[in-house]
């Protein structure tokens, strides 16, 4: 096993990852910038090194520096958690050519899974159902008119490259295709360096259902049920649950076993995230892989039993998910929500960073806190306004929802404005109490703050 | 380090009767040391000459017990800092004369020391003329970002 591990991360998942390793008696290496050294990331590791000032493209996003902390302190591994570098197949090439593990899929994976076409593709060819649309790079605007024709408008155009919604259009005629088409291009040109694009039908307002999935060097996939993240403003999640209420067991095992194909095809390794939408149809359609851990991987531990960070550090390791999941027979536990509490005013939604000067977290039965917060600690302005992930786990949906509703009323967080509120509403919101959520829940339901 | 971490260290220290007693968390140093007619001195980020004591070499965590000869906070130093994460090294190669001494005179621009960083030798370089008041780094130590390596009285 690793000896050390150095965590190129901060926050909540930095703090997650020194838990695993603590757990699995690795010791482990935090980096921080400037801004962090009071972190508790900093403060729990066995060893903390500055990397750099508070701007992330100068520490936690400097390869150099954190190649160089892993070498001055003698880490074997590299855990990147999520965001930063944790999806830079650069990063991933970096780290093994110095001799270094990183804790994720191989580089070359890497790459393939951000070439959001190749991954449509790979995916297709496992049998997993993509949306409509064109079977690889769009080569003129004639073709793309025909396509278009064919699969019936309103379509998107996205960049193969992209990402964060930059090179992405919502064309809803054939007039408008040729110049969507040109920006398009020539922003993911810009953005990316590569202008390629291809076309997909448009769902709108779908459910965002993503499914979880393990893989080990020894060629076995084990996909761990699916999360619906379909609270969400311009892209980012509010609340996620596992399992999803549109998603029935026929369903989740038709997809389960195409994951298995499709992933064992493309040689993926580690933990990911398969994305996809579902819309009024009930029908699942593949978008893109999440090659990494992510923020609300919690719920699913929840349901499922398995702690996926350890599980990610014991794959990278060599082991075998025989051993890692004795059995392999999986199943789903109760259900589990997360919401995502973040440093911002509830109905504004301004960022509030700043001294958090009172603090209480809740607890008790079914009740989990992922949080690098603490009472007299600060969130600084330069990094995302996450401030802790409360999770709620109970026999069923109605129960995890009432668990989650008196841990918000516990949560206090003094001197910054938070979204509690907000999570308090949502929680309250009848149609969301009866599973009728979709991305389009938090405009359509009068969250969004008016624009001026 | 906050007051209220300060004051804290001060209260154990009054608690005890320890001579000297100094605390790092990262480039916050705080020393304390018990003088008849004094007021506790207490230092902030302040440098530390790397007198190699002469006698049992004691842990290096085990306070000092000869009062090592208060590199006096004098004004107008300033400290030059690592620039990026890395191993220190303060000649060009192992066994060749340090780039510079205690008492040197340095020009801008002058090489201070190296810092490597993914087998890249980064030649760290006076910022300003100035004097070398202390070296603050051991030679082949890992130095953090922002760690302090020389104080330098500017000319």
């Amino acid at each position: 096993m690793f000896e050390k591990i150095l965590i190129a991360n901060r926050g909540e998942i930095a703090l997650r990852v020194i838990c695993a390793c603590k757990e699995l008696g690795i010791r482990t290496v935090a980096v921080y910038s400037e801004a962090d050294r009071h972190s508790l990331h900093a403060r729990f590791a066995d060893e903390a090194i500055c990397i750099g000032p508070a701007k992330s493209a100068r520490s936690y996003l400097d390869i150099p520096s954190v190649i160089s902390a892993a070498e001055i302190t003698n880490a074997d591994a590299i855990h990147p958690g999520y965001g930063f570098l944790s999806e830079n197949a650069d990063f991933a090439e970096v780290c093994e050519t110095s001799g270094l593990t990183f804790i994720g899929p191989r580089p070359e994976i890497i790459r393939k899974m951000g070439m959001k076409q190749l991954a449509r593709t790979a995916m297709k060819e496992g049998g997993v159902p993509i949306l409509p649309g064109s079977e690889g790079i769009l080569q003129s605007l004639e073709e793309a008119l025909e396509l278009g024709e064919q699969i019936g408008y309103p379509v998107m155009i996205k960049a193969s490259a992209g990402g964060g919604g930059r090179g992405m259009r919502v064309v809803r005629n054939a007039e408008e295709l040729g110049p969507l088409m040109a920006q398009a291009q020539a922003e993911a040109a810009a953005a990316f360096s590569n202008g390629d694009l291809y076309m997909e039908k448009l769902v709108e307002n779908p459910r965002h259902i993503e499914f979880q999935v393990l893989a080990d060097h020894h060629g076995n996939v084990e996909v761990l049920g699916e999360r619906e993240c379909s609270l969400q403003r311009r892209h980012q999640k509010l609340i996620e649950e596992s399992p999803s209420v549109a998603v029935n067991d026929e369903l989740r095992q038709r997809i389960s076993k195409a994951l298995q194909v499709a992933l064992g095809n493309i040689g993926y390794t580690n933990a990911g995230t398969v994305e996809f939408l579902m819309g009024a149809d009930g029908q699942l359609h593949f978008i893109e892989v999440n090659a990494r851990i992510q923020v609300e991987h919690p719920v699913t531990e929840m349901v499922t039993g398995v702690d996926l960070v350890k599980a990610q550090i014991r794959i990278a390791n060599g082991e075998n998910l025989n051993n890692i999941l004795p059995g392999r027979n999986l199943k789903l536990r109760g259900h589990a929500i997360e919401c995502r509490i973040n440093a911002e005013h509830p109905v504004t939604f301004v960022p509030s960073p700043g001294n958090i000067t009172g603090l209480n977290l809740p607890g008790g039965a079914g009740i989990r806190v992922d949080t690098a917060a603490y009472q007299g600690g600060v969130i600084p302005p330069y990094y995302d306004s996450l401030v802790g992930k409360l999770i709620a786990h109970g026999a069923d949906r109605t129960e995890a929802i009432a668990r989650m509703k008196r841990a918000l009323d516990m949560f206090v967080v003094e001197g910054i404005y938070t979204s509690i509120p907000l999570h308090q509403k949502l929680l309250n919101h009848p149609d969301f109490v009866a599973g009728n959520i979709d991305t389009g829940f938090i405009q359509r339901h009068g969250f969004m703050p008016e624009k001026k | 380090m906050t007051i209220k971490e300060i004051k804290e260290i001060l209260e154990l220290f009054n608690s005890t009767d320890v001579a000297e007693l100094e605390v790092q968390r990262g480039d916050n140093r705080v020393r304390l040391r018990r003088a008849s007619a004094e007021v506790n001195q207490v230092v902030m980020a302040a440098p530390v000459a790397a007198a190699p004591a002469p006698a049992a070499p004691a842990a290096p965590a085990a306070a000092t017990k000869t009062p090592a000869p208060a590199p006096a906070p004098e004004e107008n130093t300033t400290l030059v800092r690592s620039p990026i994460v890395g191993t220190y090294y303060d000649a060009p190669s192992p066994g060749a004369p340090s780039f510079v001494k205690v008492g040197d005179s340095v020009e801008q621009g002058q090489v201070l020391c190296i810092v490597e960083s993914m087998k890249l030798m980064n030649e760290i370089e006076a910022e300003f003329a100035g004097t070398i008041v202390a070296k603050l780094m051991e030679n082949g130590r890992p130095v953090e970002y922002g760690e302090a390596l020389f104080s330098v009285k500017p000319r």
